[in-house]
Parts: C-alpha cells; sequence; structure tokens
C-alpha cells in the first residue's frame, strides 16, 4: 500500500533540522507546507494551512525552554483533525504524559535522536497523522521502570512487558507481531493477558489501547 | 561602679611567715584578730571608743579630777551643759565613717571652743572643766577617719586646723601653766602635735594604699577598654572583610552557573542539532545504499561504513545528551517543582514531590538543590530499601529548605568521600546545612538547608 500524500509543519528552530527533515520528508513524496522557527508562527500555519500533522521540537523561543509543548497542546485544543508530533532532546517522560492528557490520538512525543532513524521516524509521523499515538521507547522504559506500578508489573512474564512496551509505543499488533515474527493472533494474546493481569478493560481500536496503557503506567 | 577592697595590712603577711619565733606568732596572731575583729563589728568598736571617751571624761566633770577639785562656780545646770558638750564630742566617733568631714568638723568647733573659753588669762589654774578633757581624743580619731577617707587637700586642711588649735591652746595654757617649767609647756606641745602629726600620717597612709589600689584598677580598666576598642576594630574589619568575600563567592557561584548553563546551551542548540541532522543524514544515506543493494552494482562495502558511521553518530547523540544533562539539566529552566518532578519519574520507587516556595531561589542555587535532589533519590534507591519515599521544598526568611524522606532502614550517615559527604560539602560552598536524622531501622529524613542566592 502506498502511504499517502502528508501536508506537514514543521517548527523547529536550527535551521540544519528544519531543512534536513524538509528534505526527508520531501523526498519520500511528502509536502511540507510550512517550516517555521516559533510558536506563533506555528500556529499561523497551522491556521492558514489545514496541515495532516505538525513536527513540533519542544524547544522554541523566546525562553526555549518548554514552548514547543505548550504550542503543540494549543494545536491540539484549537484543531483536533492535526497530528502533532513532538520531539525533544531529553526525555521528559512528565512532558510527554502531560501531552497525551485527555487525547484519543493522532499525538506523539519523540526524543531528537529519532531522526537518525529515517524511515522509523517518517513511519512515526505517518502514524501520527493518520490519528495514531507515538511513544519514546526511552519514555516507555522510563515509565516501566518507574517502580510506581511495580508490583502490578512484576505479575508480568518478561514477553508480556517486552510486548507491553511496544503497546506503550504506539505499535499495531501487526507491527508488534512482526517485530518479535509471531503472529498476530499470539500478541492478541498477550495484550489480553497483559490488560487482565494490569486490571485495564481491553480495546479493539489500536490507540484507546496505547492511551489506556500510558495512562496506567504515567507518573 | 569601681569596687577596691581596702588593703588589709593586719591579715596578709601574719599568714605566710610560719618559721617566726614562737612569740612573734602569737603576737601576729593577736594582732590578725583583733584587726580582723575590728573589721567585721566596726560599729561596735567605735561605740565602745565613744563609751571609753566617755567614762574618762564624765567623772573629771561631775567630781574633779586628782587633787583639782570642781569649782563652786560651776553650777549643777553649767555643769550639766558641760557634760552633754563631751557627751556630743565623744559621739562624733560614732558617725565618723559615714560623715567623717561633718564629724570632724563638730569634734573641731568644740575643740576651739574649749580652746577660746576654757583658759582665763592669768588665772592661777585653768579653769576646770573647760579645759580639754580624754574626750578630745576622738579628734585624732576623726582626723585619721579624714585623712583615710577623703581626697588629701581636706585631710591637710584638716591636719591644718588641728596642728593650729594645738598651737593656740599650747599658747592659751602657757601663763595658766607659767607656774610649771616651761618644759613641760614643751612637752605638751611635742605631745599634742606629736599625736595629731600621727593620726593623719596613719590616715593618710592608708589612703595612699587605698588610692594606689584604686588607681591600678583605674589603669587596668583603662587598658582592658582600649584592648576591647582594639579588639572591636578587627572584628569589624574582620566582618567587612568576610562580607566582601561572601559577595565575591555570590558573584563567583552566580558567574559559574551562569557560565554552566550556556556552555549547555551551546551544546544543545549548536553541537547536539548538527550531530542530530548528520545522523539524520547518514540514516538517509544508509537507507539509500540499502535499496541501491538490491539493485545490481550496489556497495556492500561503503553500506558498513556508512551504517557504522551512523551508528557512531547516535551513540555520540546519546553520550553528548548526558553529558548536557549533568552540566546544567534544562529541565531546571521551568522551575525547582518541574526539574524534581521529573527527576522523581526516573527513579524506581515512587517519590511524592511537593514544592512550596514563595520566591525562586537563584539559579545557581536552584542548581545545587537539584543535584542534591538527584543524589538523595539515587541513595533512596539504592541503599535504603525504602518502598516510597518524598521530597519536599520550601522557603522562609530567604533560606530554601528541602527535605527527603523515605520509609527505608536507617542507617544513612555522611562517610567520607561517600555520596553524602559530597553533597555536604557542595551546600557548604553557599552557606548551606545538610542535617540527617536516620536511626538504625528508620525512616530516614535529609534536610538541605541553602540561602536563597548564593
Amino acid at each position: 500500500m502506498m502511504p499517502r500524500r502528508l501536508r506537514v509543519v514543521i517548527a523547529e528552530d536550527a535551521a540544519i533540522m528544519r531543512d534536513g527533515l524538509t528534505q526527508i520528508l520531501t523526498r519520500r513524496g511528502h509536502d511540507v507546507v510550512a517550516a517555521v522557527a516559533d510558536p506563533d508562527a506555528l500556529g499561523q500555519a497551522v491556521s492558514g494551512l489545514q496541515p495532516d500533522v505538525a513536527i513540533i521540537d519542544v524547544r522554541m523561543p523566546p525562553t526555549y525552554t518548554d514552548e514547543g509543548l505548550r504550542a503543540a497542546q494549543s494545536v491540539r485544543r484549537d484543531h483536533p483533525e492535526v497530528g502533532v508530533l513532538v520531539f525533544s532532546q531529553y526525555i521528559e517522560a512528565r512532558s510527554a504524559t502531560e501531552l497525551f492528557a485527555g487525547t484519543s490520538g493522532g499525538v506523539g512525543y519523540l526524543l531528537k535522536d529519532r531522526v537518525a532513524d529515517v524511515s522509523d521516524f517518517i513511519d512515526a509521523v505517518a502514524r501520527v497523522a493518520d490519528g495514531g499515538t507515538v511513544l519514546d521507547p526511552e519514555v516507555v522504559r522510563h515509565l516501566l521502570s518507574a517502580g510506581r506500578r511495580a508490583d502490578a508489573l512484576a505479575a508480568l512474564s518478561p514477553r508480556e512487558r517486552e510486548v507491553l512496551s511496544l503497546v506503550a509505543q504506539g505499535r499495531s499488533n501487526a507491527a508488534i507481531a512482526s517485530a518479535f515474527t509471531i503472529s498476530p493472533r499470539v500478541v492478541e494474546k498477550h495484550v489480553a493477558s497483559i490488560f487482565a493481569k494490569l486490571g485495564l478493560i481491553a480495546s479493539d481500536n489500536d490507540n484507546r489501547r496505547v492511551l489506556a496503557a500510558i495512562r496506567y503506567l504515567e507518573p | 561602679m569601681l569596687e577596691v577592697s581596702r588593703p588589709d595590712p593586719a591579715t596578709a603577711p601574719g599568714r605566710e611567715r610560719g618559721s617566726a619565733s614562737r612569740s612573734a606568732t602569737y603576737a601576729e596572731h593577736v594582732l590578725v584578730n583583733v584587726a580582723g575583729w575590728l573589721r567585721g563589728h566596726a560599729r561596735l568598736a567605735d561605740a565602745l571608743l565613744a563609751a571609753a571617751l566617755l567614762a574618762f571624761s564624765v567623772p573629771q566633770i561631775a567630781f574633779g579630777a586628782g587633787d583639782a577639785p570642781v569649782p563652786p562656780s560651776l553650777t549643777a545646770p553649767i555643769r550639766a551643759l558641760l557634760a552633754a558638750v563631751t557627751v556630743v564630742l565623744a559621739a562624733t566617733v560614732l558617725a565618723r565613717r559615714r560623715y567623717p568631714v561633718a564629724a570632724f568638723g563638730v569634734a573641731a568647733a568644740i575643740g576651739a571652743a574649749q580652746v577660746a573659753f576654757g583658759v582665763q588669762h592669768g588665772a592661777p589654774l585653768p579653769v576646770f572643766a573647760l579645759q580639754p578633757t580624754n574626750a578630745d581624743l576622738a579628734i585624732p580619731v576623726l582626723l585619721y577617719t579624714v585623712a583615710a577617707n577623703r581626697p588629701r587637700r581636706v585631710s591637710v586642711a584638716a591636719l591644718t586646723v588641728c596642728l593650729a588649735g594645738s598651737a593656740v591652746a599650747i599658747a592659751r595654757w602657757a601663763p595658766a601653766h607659767s607656774a610649771y617649767a616651761g618644759d613641760a609647756v614643751l612637752g605638751a606641745a611635742g605631745a599634742l602635735g606629736g599625736l595629731t602629726l600621727a593620726a593623719w600620717v596613719l590616715g593618710d597612709s592608708v589612703a595612699y594604699r587605698y588610692r594606689r589600689a584604686r588607681y591600678a584598677v583605674v589603669e587596668a580598666r583603662a587598658a582592658q577598654m582600649e584592648a576591647e576598642r582594639d579588639a572591636q576594630a578587627r572584628i569589624a574589619a574582620g566582618a567587612e572583610r568576610a562580607r566582601e568575600l561572601q559577595e565575591r563567592r555570590a558573584s563567583a557561584v552566580d558567574q559559574s552557573a551562569a557560565r554552566l548553563r550556556r556552555i549547555e546551551r551551546d551544546l544543545h542548540d549548536g553541537t547536539q542539532v548538527r550531530l542530530a541532522a548528520l545522523a539524520m543524514m547518514l540514516g538517509e544515506i544508509k537507507e539509500n545504499l540499502q535499496q541501491a543493494q538490491g539493485a545490481p552494482g550496489g556497495d556492500g562495502h561503503v553500506l558498513k561504513l556508512v551504517s557504522a558511521a551512523h551508528r557512531n553518530a547516535k551513540e555520540s547523540l546519546t553520550e553528548l545528551r548526558d553529558l548536557a544533562r549533568g552540566i546544567h539539566p534544562p529541565v531546571l529552566d521551568r522551575g525547582l517543582a518541574a526539574a524534581l518532578g521529573s527527576l522523581a519519574d526516573t527513579v524506581a520507587l515512587p517519590v511524592e514531590v511537593d514544592v512550596r516556595t514563595c520566591q525562586r531561589p537563584s539559579a545557581s542555587i536552584e542548581a545545587i538543590a537539584y543535584f542534591c535532589a538527584a543524589e538523595l533519590l539515587a541513595n533512596m534507591t539504592k541503599h535504603s530499601g525504602a518502598s516510597r519515599g518524598a521530597i519536599s521544598v520550601s522557603d522562609g526568611g530567604g533560606r530554601v529548605l528541602m527535605e527527603a524522606r523515605d520509609d527505608g532502614g536507617g542507617g544513612a550517615w555522611p562517610a567520607p568521600g561517600g555520596g553524602l559527604a559530597g553533597l555536604r560539602e557542595r551546600v557548604q560552598t553557599v552557606d548551606g546545612r545538610l542535617s540527617i536524622d536516620s536511626p538504625p531501622g528508620g525512616p530516614t529524613s535529609i534536610v538541605i538547608e541553602l540561602p536563597g542566592h548564593a
């Protein structure tokens, strides 16, 4: 299946990264409709150009703290149909779960390093544009190791923990099956078992499943 | 107030000469005892002296002395009056300690009256009863008292009065005694003058020793005050220097915190971004090569090289991120609450974070608090065996208080070279304090107190 042609807005204050992202997206047949460097320009581009997805750096002017995160939240609020992929140079589980709070998909949070694995990154952009959920493996690792749910998580088998980790990253059953080279039916069984052990309500909808897992794990 | 004990001539030397002859020791012993008793019972001694003086004088007035009968011209009322005057004269001894000059004045006035009225020119015998009596011995006692207790100019005046009075008295008696040999008059003059002088010299020597002691005390006090002034000046200079150093240190601490933050920014906005872009480009090249591999003419060797470069770039990114984070955690820019919350999220222990500060501490203090919290949380996770922990921050009086608690096994102590000792040193660089309450069996509470500004 040929991926659909996405309309993308990039908000990133470093020109080298802005240009690099534009190039790799363009080469794969997507439209970078705007590449901006600050939150105000992002807001204008999103409302004016109606993109499928916005890629937003956390650190942006004026104070270079969490302007990107705030901007992403306001895009989520004002334009729920636009997917938002936030990328940060640091793991901040709290920022990630803040971003995911109250959404029903179309959100992603990735470490900036992930752009190095170009295809995976483009794939993540596409999943967010399609209303999917993407959470950086590093954040998931943090959430799983932070020990808040240590007792419940201890009841999971090692394979179940691996599956939960991928679920929380936003992978579909099919993706998980191919990652472990097991059949999708086995993945389904694992997921059902995990959700039963954690006392979560299983859902056929991949996305809702991810959010339930994240909400369960969040600090 | 100056408190000076009078020199004690009687007691001090006596005790130290134990090897002196037995009789001398005994005599001294008696003297010492008498002197001690006199000092202890000054009023009683004065009363006894007054009584003794009266006892010798009043019968003289009433019944005459020796072979001189009371002349008939002295009627009973006049004798009673004279007796009363004698009583007053003797009584001046009682007031001598409190009012030395007044007592002396009264006695001198009575003596002057005796001299003025007591001797008639040409009379064959001195007129009895207005003659000086034994009560006049009160005058030398009072002169002694004045000399011992009053400034020298006062005592010299009193001495002059006494000597003049003696001279006048003897001059007045001389004609009355002309029937007797001149030697007697000379003897009387010598005795009277000698007694007066002796009383004055005794009193003055006591006063002299007293003044010298007082002078020494005043001198010592002056020296002490000067030393205190010097010490105060040194303390003030030291305080000024300390304040100066404190300001310099504060600015050094702030500057270094700002420099670290700038370095982190530079790494983040410059190096890290470039490296990420480089890794992205290598990733892109690698993927293109992988696609080309399928096609004829694909170069497996180049792909291997590029893959290695790609991997290196990614690892460098991770290392650089950790490095920059260690220099200055960017999350601190969002305040201590966000930073500690983020920190608590990374440890494998449920940690409650409660930050209640009215004023944001300076950036350098926030950084110290953050790194301390990181160390304390790491300790908590690794060593305490706790099931949960808490970190709270509050401020008050310009200080920041951070407390880390856990329900673990306790027994935390700042082992030399250990994490807690290092924290203590770090905290002390800005005059902060670290206190540990961690009894065996727990729970543990570690409190760090920092100034609001370095």
